[in-house]
């Protein structure tokens, strides 16, 4: 398939044959991308994968070793400073002054984008309001706790309204709750206009905010669309019941077996099969266990995971958030 | 986050200021960075502990524990010490240094301000100024200490010049090759490692506590021709007028001192920059 993911009138970011090597390895591979404006593209992909060079290479931190860039039409390598004044970027890290508080954070990066004083005391005011840090605020960075750094760290990128925000890995490490907060501070950001540049190696992430996906692995693209043409190439929807315990699941396949063509998930309890016609499978399945006497949690129809879109197409599992049983209730 | 942002007023709002001329904005920006260092001085006392309680514990140790075994003709040992120990402290700067510059490198924070629409020689120049300021307050602590122990330079008005000049440049020296290690190490526990195992030995076969002319063989032959050995003779000479004798450097240390400052700067300034302007 095309690397090239999107096509719009008013691209903000450009990719073009983008490559970085260090030494023999190469960390990126050919990468081209289109980011439209407003939009909010996520690169996803494993650990390794290249998401943090190329971050690094479109905000100007590392030289391209071949291929070109431009963010607004600024070429990254040329344009450097042009680049740096439309570009916000929150690093992997949460990359602040530990032994300062949050409100010095805030100040030093408003002074720093060229505010005087007066004027940067206002935005960090506003960015204090904004992002809930009045209690902390006068807290050193490195005693506040990893969501609180988090949104200090968000803060920090926007003592300006950027043309495009990246985000590395904004959500990484942070509690469920945490996560929650960053994800709808990142779909406020793009109401109010960002175009945003998200990395993350969690599929459910990429999934609840971005208009287009570009799964890249071993530094090269994989596939790229929005998140339904990336599930829909991996075929169908299907039907889950999923029983209470082991005995139920046994009832459930020795029902379901007879018409359909089931795959049974024992650690999730889960049987799946195949529904290419929506309400009326729904319909047979609940029909066919109605009368067998087998506890169920849950029916659903379901749309493929990009967990199975990401194993059908690079023929392993990302990391996710399924070892984490936390997270359930906020997943999508 | 419980404010909508339609409701709030946006960064975008404040205007932001035209670009002042680049001197000017370099000049800001630095001063800014430098701040921004000395800000977190006060919340980690123990990271000055390199400059304060170190020099004082070698002080006092050498002064009073070893001293009272080593004996200099023609001078007290106060007077013997002390100029070594001021050649030590900047010595030992390359390891604040370093680890500083690795701590920030580590952190991302050197990234983030990399990012931003700010001249990167800023960045890099704030902290080497910010390090130098560190050091003169080390360097201020193990004099004043020195000298309320007994210490007695002998300096005329234009040697006393000659003391601040010299150990200026030997500052700046030493720190650039600081932040350079710091950069190519990368972790600051790395960096303290090598800092020590760099220093610590040469600063020991310097002169700084005995003379290396009473020194075996090797170590001599390695003192002799150790830069911090200039360093060491060169502040013992404009500070107590004496001459070490020994190598050629060591008997004319003062300008053996500039050409070694010069060559570490030569060197280490074009690839500090060049790995800070561009590094992946």
């Amino acid at each position: 398939m095309s690397n090239d993911a999107i096509r719009n009138d008013e691209s903000v970011v450009v990719a073009k044959g983008l490559s970085k090597h260090f030494g023999d390895f190469v960390a990126v591979d050919n990468f081209n991308l289109e980011v439209k404006a407003g939009s909010i593209v996520s690169l996803l992909g494993p650990n390794g994968a290249g998401k943090t060079t190329i971050v690094r290479m479109l905000a100007t931190l590392s030289e391209p070793t071949s291929g070109s860039a431009t963010v607004c039409g600024y070429d990254v390598v040329r344009d450097a400073d042009a680049v740096r004044g439309v570009v916000s970027l929150t690093g992997q890290f949460a990359a602040l002054e530990d032994n300062l508080t949050a409100q010095e954070n805030l100040l030093l990066m408003a002074r720093l984008r060229g505010y005087p004083k007066g004027s940067a005391t206002r935005i960090v005011e506003g960015l204090i309001d904004r992002f809930d840090i009045g209690e902390f605020r006068d807290k050193l960075v490195k005693s506040v706790s990893g969501g609180q750094r988090r949104r200090v760290d968000l803060a920090a990128s926007l003592v300006v309204q950027p043309k495009v925000l990246m985000l590395d890995e904004p959500t990484t490490g942070l509690d469920p709750r945490s996560r929650q907060v960053v994800w709808s501070t990142i779909r406020e950001l793009v109401q109010a206009g960002v175009t945003l540049f998200l990395t993350t190696q969690y599929l459910e992430e990429a999934d609840a905010l971005a208009d287009h996906i570009v799964l890249i692995d071993h530094g090269r693209v994989v596939a790229a669309g929005t998140p339904s043409e990336l599930k829909s190439q991996i075929g169908d929807q299907r039907v889950d019941v999923v029983g209470v315990d082991a005995s139920a699941v046994v009832l459930i396949v020795d029902a379901l077996s007879a018409t359909f063509q089931v795959v049974v998930d024992h650690n999730r309890r889960t049987v799946s099969v195949p529904a290419p016609h929506d309400l009326a499978d729904l319909a047979a399945v609940t029909s066919a266990l109605s009368g067998v006497g087998a506890h169920i949690d849950e029916i659903a129809l379901r749309r493929p995971t990009l967990d199975d879109a990401f194993l059908a197409l690079t023929g392993q599992v990302p990391e996710s958030y399924e070892n984490e049983p936390a997270m359930k209730e906020v997943t999508p | 986050m419980t404010m909508t942002l339609a409701s709030m007023t946006r960064p975008g709002d404040e205007p932001l200021p035209r670009r002042p001329g680049s001197l000017r904005r370099f000049l800001r920006e630095t001063g800014l960075l430098i701040v921004r260092g000395l800000q977190t001085i006060p919340r980690v006392p123990q990271r000055l502990s390199d400059v304060t309680i170190q020099p004082l514990v070698f002080t006092l140790l050498f002064l009073y524990v070893f001293g009272s075994a080593i004996h200099i003709k023609g001078m007290s040992y106060q007077n013997y010490l002390l100029p070594g120990l001021l050649g030590q402290s900047l010595a030992f700067g390359v390891i604040g240094a370093g680890v500083a510059t690795a701590t920030d490198f580590n952190t991302g924070v050197i990234d983030r301000f990399r990012s931003l629409p700010v001249t990167r020689l800023s960045v890099i120049s704030s902290q080497v100024i910010g390090q130098i300021l560190e050091q003169i307050l080390g360097i201020v602590i193990v004099a004043g200490m020195g000298l309320a122990l007994g210490w007695r330079p002998h300096m005329s008005p234009f040697g006393f010049v000659e003391f601040l000049l010299l150990m200026l440049l030997g500052l700046s020296a030493f720190t650039w090759f600081g932040v350079l290690l710091g950069m190519i190490v990368k972790s600051s526990d790395a960096m303290q490692g090598i800092g020590f195992a760099i220093v610590f030995p040469l600063s020991f076969l310097a002169g700084t506590f005995v003379p290396i002319a009473g020194m075996k063989l090797i170590p001599r032959t390695i003192g002799d021709w150790d830069p911090l050995s200039a360093l060491v003779a060169s502040v013992r000479h404009v500070t107590q007028g004496t001459n070490t004798t020994g190598s050629w450097q060591l008997a004319h240390p003062v300008v053996s001192m500039i050409f070694w400052c010069f060559l570490i700067i030569a060197v280490c300034v074009p690839l500090a920059l060049r790995r800070f302007m561009n590094s992946n």
